[in-house]
C-alpha cells in the first residue's frame, strides 16, 4: 500500500512538475513588472532633476542646455528661502512638542496607569482615519469658537501638525521602552529612592533614546511636507508646500517658472530622502514593519 | 475630613493622570473636537436644529458627483494598488537581501514623494511639454497627454505613493506563506496556480484586503496632489470630495462653512468604516503571527 501511493505520487509529481515554458513565463513577467514599476518611480524623479539644471525644454526629448543658474536664483528668492525657514521652524516645534507630550505619556502608561493606553491608541488611530483637510476645517472651526485670536496663527498650526505627528512618535517610543523593559528599569531606580523626573531623564530617555530620534525624525517629516492644515488653518503661514502650490498654479508657460518649482521640489526631495534614511540607521536598518495598528491589536490579544 | 477626603482623592487622580495630560489635551484639541464640533454644525443653522442642511447640499449635483468620484478614485487607486502591488510585495520579499534593500530603499523613497512636489513632478513628465509626452510624439506616435485635471491624471500620480505604500505594508505578511508549503504543494502534484489558489491566497487574503481598505482609505483623503494637478481648472477639472471642501471654504459664501463641514463629515464616516473594516481584517489576519 505504501509503496503504490509512494510510486503513484512520484508519478504525477513528474507529470506536474512545471515545464520550461511555464518557468521561462513567469521569468519574464517578474522581468516585466520589475523593470515597469522602475522606470515609473524614477522617471519622474529623473525628470524633476533634470527640468531644475534645464536652460530651456519645450522641444527635444533631452533639454536643450544645462545651467545652474536656476538654482543659483532660487536660492537667492527671499521668498523661498523665507519659506524654508518657517517650514523647518514649523517642524522642529512641532517634533520637540510631541516628544514633550508623548514621552511621558507614554511612560505613565507602562509604569503606574494602564488605562492610558487604550485612549492614546484609539487617538493615534485619528490621523490615520481623518483626512488632514478634515481635522485642518474641524480645527479651523473648533478654535473659532474656544480661542478666535488664534485662527490663522502659527502656535494655533502647530497644535494641529503636533496631533497629526503624534502617533508615529508614540508608536516608536513605545517600541523602545518595550524593547529596553522600561518597567524594570524604572522600579529598580525607585528601589534606590529615585523621583520620577529623575528616573524620566537619567534612566528611561537614555535608554529609548533610538524610539525618541526616530519617531521625532517621522513627526519632523510628517509636518515638513504638510500641505491641507496649513492652506486651512493659518492663511498667514507661508511654508515650501504653499509656495509650490502658488507656483504650480500660477504657472503660466512663460520659462523659469518651471525650473524654480523644480529645484526647490528637488531640496525638498533630498530633505525627505535623507530623514528616511536616518530613520532606517536609527532602526538598524529595519525598514518595514507589519501594518499600522497590528501591534496593539497583537497586544491586545496576548494580554 | 470631607475636605481632605477629596483632597486625597484629587492626588490620587492626578498621581495616575498627570504625566498624560498634555497629550490627553493636545488630543481632544486638535482631533476629537473638532470633528464633534462639524458634525455639531452639520445639524445647526441660525434657527436651531435643523436637518435641512444635509438635505440641501447632497440636493446639489456637485456635491453628489464629488462623493462618486472620491469613492471611483479611491476604489481604482486601491484596486490598482492591490494588483500590481500584491505581486511586487511577493517577489520583493523573495529576493536575495541586497537587491530587497535596493528595492526597499526605492519604494521608501517613492511612498515619501507627495504634495505638491509629486503633483509637479507629474506635470513634467505627463504634461502637455512633460518628457515622457516629449518621447513618445519624437517618435512620431500621435500622444496626447490626458489633461492634467483628470480622473486619469490622478490616478496615475496617486498610484506614485499608493503602490510603494501598498508593498512596504505587506512585505512583512509574506513571510507567512513559507517556502517549504511551495514544495510540499509540488510534492502533492498541485500547480503553481492551484497552490496560490488553494494555499497562499486564502493565507494573504485578509492582510491584502487589510492594505486595500488602507489604500483605499487614504487616497479619498489626498488633497496636495489633487489641489496641485486640478486646483485651478474649475469647472472642467475632476470633482473630488477633498477639492470640494477647499473651494467651499475660499469662494462658497451661501452655503461655505456648512457645506464644507457636510463634505467634511461624509469623508469622516467614510473614513471611519473603512477603518474600522481594516481592524477587523487585521485581527483575523494576525492569527498567523
Amino acid at each position: 500500500m505504501a509503496a503504490t501511493t509512494v510510486s503513484s505520487v512520484g508519478q504525477t509529481r513528474e507529470a506536474a512538475r512545471p515545464g520550461r515554458a511555464e518557468q521561462g513565463a513567469v521569468r519574464a513577467g517578474q522581468a516585466v513588472l520589475f523593470t515597469a514599476l522602475f522606470v515609473y518611480f524614477t522617471l519622474p524623479m529623473l525628470t524633476v532633476f533634470l527640468y531644475s539644471i534645464a536652460t530651456r525644454w519645450t522641444a527635444n526629448v533631452l533639454p536643450d542646455g544645462y545651467t545652474l543658474d536656476w538654482w543659483i536664483a532660487t536660492f537667492a528668492d527671499r521668498a523661498v528661502i523665507g519659506a524654508f525657514g518657517t517650514t523647518l521652524l514649523l517642524a522642529t516645534i512641532t517634533a520637540v512638542l510631541d516628544i514633550v507630550v508623548v514621552v511621558p505619556a507614554a511612560y505613565w502608561s507602562r509604569v503606574r496607569n494602564p488605562r492610558i493606553r487604550p485612549i492614546i491608541e484609539l487617538s493615534a488611530a485619528i490621523p490615520f482615519a481623518l483626512p488632514y483637510i478634515v481635522i485642518g476645517f474641524g480645527l479651523l472651526q473648533f478654535s473659532g469658537i474656544v480661542a478666535p485670536p488664534l485662527q490663522g496663527t502659527f502656535p494655533l498650526l502647530v497644535i494641529g501638525h503636533a496631533a497629526i505627528a503624534f502617533p508615529f512618535l508614540y508608536w516608536a517610543v513605545d517600541g523602545a521602552m518595550a524593547a529596553a523593559g522600561i518597567e524594570r528599569l524604572s522600579e529598580a531606580a525607585e528601589a534606590c529612592g529615585a523621583s520620577p523626573i529623575q528616573i524620566l531623564r537619567r534612566i528611561v530617555l537614555p535608554n529609548i533614546r533610538p524610539g525618541v530620534v526616530t519617531g521625532a525624525l517621522l513627526a519632523f517629516a510628517t509636518s515638513f511636507g504638510e500641505f491641507a492644515l496649513v492652506q486651512i488653518v493659518a492663511r498667514g503661514v507661508y511654508t515650501v508646500p504653499i509656495w509650490s502650490a502658488e507656483a504650480i498654479r500660477s504657472y503660466t508657460g512663460e520659462p523659469g517658472n518651471f525650473n524654480r518649482l523644480a529645484v526647490v521640489t528637488m531640496v525638498n526631495f533630498i530633505v525627505l530622502f535623507v530623514l528616511s534614511a536616518a530613520v532606517v540607521y536609527f532602526n538598524r536598518g529595519q525598514t518595514v514593519r507589519l501594518l499600522p495598528g497590528a501591534r496593539s491589536i497583537e497586544r491586545g490579544e496576548r494580554r | 475630613m470631607t475636605r481632605s477626603g477629596i483632597a486625597d482623592r484629587a492626588r490620587r487622580w492626578l498621581d495616575a493622570w498627570l504625566p498624560a495630560l498634555p497629550l490627553l489635551a493636545l488630543v481632544t484639541c486638535a482631533l476629537i473636537s473638532p470633528g464633534v464640533v462639524l458634525l455639531a454644525q452639520t445639524f445647526v443653522d441660525a434657527n436651531g436644529f435643523t436637518l435641512d442642511l444635509w438635505g440641501r447640499v447632497l440636493g446639489q449635483p456637485v456635491n453628489q458627483v464629488a462623493v462618486v468620484t472620491s469613492l471611483a478614485l479611491g476604489v481604482c487607486c486601491a484596486t490598482i494598488s492591490l494588483l500590481v502591488g500584491g505581486p511586487a510585495a511577493w517577489l520583493i520579499s523573495r529576493l536575495l537581501a541586497g537587491r530587497r534593500a535596493f528595492w526597499l530603499g526605492l519604494l521608501n523613497v517613492a511612498a515619501n514623494f507627495g504634495g505638491i512636489g509629486l503633483a509637479f513632478a507629474y506635470l513634467a513628465t505627463l504634461g502637455n511639454v512633460g518628457m515622457l509626452t516629449l518621447v513618445l510624439q519624437g517618435l512620431g506616435l500621435p500622444f496626447e497627454p490626458p489633461r492634467s485635471s483628470s480622473f486619469l491624471a490622478l490616478l496615475m500620480a496617486y498610484e506614485y505613493t499608493n503602490i510603494p505604500l501598498f508593498v512596504l505594508l505587506t512585505i512583512p505578511a509574506m513571510g507567512v506563506v513559507r517556502d517549504d508549503w511551495w514544495e510540499a504543494a509540488q510534492t502533492a502534484s498541485a500547480t503553481r496556480w492551484q497552490f496560490w489558489r488553494r494555499v497562499g491566497l486564502p493565507i494573504l487574503a485578509p492582510f491584502l484586503l487589510a492594505g486595500w481598505l488602507l489604500i483605499f482609505t487614504w487616497s479619498i483623503g489626498i488633497y496636495g496632489i489633487a489641489y496641485g494637478l486640478a486646483g485651478k481648472s474649475g469647472g472642467a477639472a475632476v470633482q473630488l470630495i477633498t477639492l470640494q471642501i477647499g473651494t467651499a471654504l475660499q469662494s462658497d459664501i451661501v452655503l461655505g462653512p456648512a457645506r464644507a463641514a457636510i463634505l467634511a463629515v461624509v469623508l469622516m464616516a467614510i473614513a471611519s468604516a473603512s477603518l474600522l473594516a481594516y481592524r477587523h481584517l487585521l485581527r483575523r489576519a494576525l492569527r498567523w503571527f
